[in-house]
């Protein structure tokens, strides 16, 4: 999962790039609103947490021009202007959620979490496939109740195909969406990261289609 | 009309003016009257003296004679108050002619009294007379016959000054009725003015009173010349007000800003770390985070005090919470229901009507089941004191608040629930906010299964 963190407070950014990757996203940030909007106008996020009072461009204003732009990925507000009317105003310009600062990291991720279940149609924090079972909250993943042990590169490959299972994956989405913008695109990670998983799961659940991508498919345990 | 008022001072100074003026304009008009009566009176018998003398010595020049045909009617009439009189002086012997009026009886004379002649040689005097008769007097004295034979008589005429008197007392009677009449016809003529001319201060205090109650944000009424000056000061004034309050709202809001984000950071640095150092840096980065909202609200609530009312629809706020609550919610896939009572409205700004609804919204949402309902309706004699109220109700079906936590005060900084964030808190602002425009916030079980938070407002209805 790619997160993108628009806020122009440096130690703030850096606390939230550095919670968000322990939570196993991979995340970008930008320090102010031309910045933040160029990299959500071009990047595939699929959630960014988005400060209202920023530099160049204030928050308000990326967020409607995003969603003048077709740009429909969940955005978490983060501000210290917490009266309705910000809220409102917030939510209004195409804002998913409102976190009003200070706030508590945990509620925060629990809301980024929440988020980007949504976007991809579940409605609880526990996904299943077959076997597997993947907690967002605790982000532990276990098979057949046994809980397995993944990297952190693991568990966001195997976290982005449960939140998309059943769907081919290409590998061009599986590179946008776990890597960082300034990730080597041309490198076999991603066939590397697979092949680790397949010996973590039962090995059919993730499906090479050729010439497509991967699926996750509860099928392959029944195979 | 009170003493202590404009309209009371102009009256009063008109009046005293009019009672001033009147009587001397009426003292005056009288003295001219009565000289003029009273010379035209002297020309008269001045005349008639004239004539008695002239008429008397045609009938020779060694003794004086009747005089015949004088032309005056009341010298017939017996005690008319006119008389002629010629009597011989120096107790010689002599005629003693008087007229007809005069029988039995003897004029006075003012030769008899010491009075000096004018330069025409007449003696002038007011003398009671017959009757108790007060006369005026005017005598002559000629010389009839030569040598030894030379006689001094005195001619004289008098008229009643009964005659003088009664046309002074009429004409006095109808002036002074003639002046009372002006004087009250220029009392109501001021009042009118006085009236007519303050009418604009009425206006301006209509439209002032429109800007109190939030009608208009300015004083928009049409008024003289005179008094625009002073519109425009008040305009200005009151433009300069919302100046100062959206500048302090400004900075109130940069202040948020500036300590939220520092705030943020501490706090997540904290509890990143497992050292009772750290465990206390939260701890008390939490109790400033709490403080900092505190005295933000209160700075807000500060700011808007003495701020000239303004009008808020309350179907509007409600509807742009609910959209946005809607979005927040959307798992929940809650139902919220509307019920504004058309023209509901709140007498307060929309920031602090967005507060407590988004905040008592926010809260039902958070527990609803399936359903939150906003009604709003103005209702009479609610709230505290008098004036307009407004009822606005927030209902949820969730699962409320016990006997023991409804029968609690709402406290600020308490919360009633801490099992999901932020929640509780809210009330207590919401409080805060209904006190500061003396209304009240209630929190009581709804018919619909949970709470149901009632407020009540000052209508602008």
């Amino acid at each position: 999962m790619r997160a993108l963190v628009v806020e122009d407070d440096r130690d703030l950014n850096r606390q939230l790039v550095s919670a968000l990757t322990d939570a196993g996203f991979a995340v970008d940030s930008a320090f102010d609103g031309e910045e933040g909007y160029f990299l959500g106008e071009t990047e595939p996020y699929d959630v960014v947490i988005l400060d209202t009072g920023l530099p160049k461009m204030d928050g308000i204003s990326v967020l409607e021009q995003w969603r003048r732009a077709e740009r429909k990925m969940p955005v978490i507000i983060l501000t210290a202007r917490d009266r309705w009317s910000d809220k409102v105003t917030g939510m209004d310009a195409g804002a998913d959620d409102y976190v009003a600062k200070p706030f508590h990291m945990e509620e925060l991720l629990a809301r980024i979490r929440a988020q980007v279940r949504r976007a991809s149609g579940h409605a609880k924090s526990d996904l299943e496939c077959g076997p597997l079972r993947l907690d967002t909250k605790t982000a532990r993943v276990t098979l057949r109740g046994q809980p397995i042990k993944l990297t952190s590169h693991e568990y966001r490959l195997l976290a982005y195909l449960m939140h998309h299972n059943e769907r081919v994956v290409s590998r061009t989405e599986l590179v946008e969406h776990l890597y960082e913008q300034d990730f080597d695109r041309d490198s076999n990670t991603i066939e590397v990261f697979i092949g680790r998983l397949r010996k973590k799961i039962p090995p059919d659940m993730i499906k090479t289609i050729r010439g497509l991508g991967y699926r996750l498919s509860q099928e392959g345990d029944d195979n | 009309m009170t003493t202590n008022s404009l309209a009371f001072r102009l009256f009063a100074t008109a009046a005293a003016w009019n009672l001033l003026v009147l009587p001397i304009a009426g003292a005056i008009i009288y003295s001219l009257y009565r000289q003029e009566v009273e010379t035209s009176f002297d020309r008269r018998l001045g005349v008639l003296l004239t004539v008695v003398l002239s008429d008397t010595v045609d009938h020779g020049d060694s003794e004086p004679g009747a005089p015949k045909d004088v032309g005056e009617p009341l010298f017939e009439v017996t005690h008319s108050g006119w008389y002629w009189q010629i009597k011989p002086l120096d107790d010689k012997p002599g005629h003693l002619l008087i007229s007809r009026s005069l029988t039995g009886f003897t004029i006075p004379l003012p030769s008899e009294h010491d009075v000096e002649p004018n330069e025409r040689e007449v003696r002038w005097a007011n003398l009671d007379g017959p009757l108790d008769q007060k006369l005026r007097v005017a005598e002559t004295i000629y010389v009839f016959g030569e040598g030894k034979k030379a006689q001094r008589y005195s001619v004289a005429v008098a008229g009643t000054l009964g005659e003088v008197e009664t046309s002074l007392h009429n004409f006095r009677n109808r002036l002074t009725l003639a002046l009372a009449l002006a004087g009250i016809g220029l009392l109501a003529v001021t009042l009118f003015q006085i009236r007519f001319g303050l009418l604009p201060l009425a206006k301006m205090e209509k439209g002032l009173a429109a800007v109190r109650s939030g009608e208009a944000t300015r004083l928009d009424v049409h008024l003289p010349e005179e008094v625009q000056p002073l519109q425009q000061e008040l305009n200005a004034l009151l433009k300069s007000n919302q100046d100062i309050v959206e500048r302090a709202r400004t900075h109130v809001g940069n202040l948020a800003h500036a300590l939220k984000t520092p705030l943020a950071v501490i706090n997540n640095e904290a509890r990143e770390d497992p050292s009772p150092l750290a465990r206390k840096v939260a701890e008390q980065s939490q109790i400033m985070a709490d403080q900092v909202n505190l005295y933000l609200d209160r700075a807000r609530m500060a700011a808007r005090i003495g701020v000239i009312g303004r009008v808020t629809e309350v179907r509007p706020v409600g509807e742009s919470i609910i959209r946005a609550l809607e979005r927040i919610y959307r798992d929940k896939q809650l139902s919220f229901l509307l019920n504004c009572q058309p023209g509901a409205r709140f007498q307060g700004e929309r920031q602090d009507l967005e507060e407590m609804l988004g905040n008592l919204l926010d809260n039902a949402s958070k527990w609803a089941r399936s359903s939150v309902i906003l009604a709003a309706a103005a209702v009479p004699g609610a709230g505290n004191g008098s004036g307009n109220w407004l009822e606005i109700r927030v209902d949820d079906d969730g699962p409320g608040l016990t006997a023991e936590q409804l029968a609690d005060p709402i406290r600020r900084g308490r919360r009633l629930d801490e099992t999901k964030p932020g929640s509780g808190l809210g009330h207590s602002i919401v409080a805060d906010l209904a006190h500061s425009y003396s209304g009240k916030l209630e929190l009581a079980r709804s018919e619909h299964g949970g709470l149901s938070a009632r407020l009540t407002l000052p209508s602008a209805t």
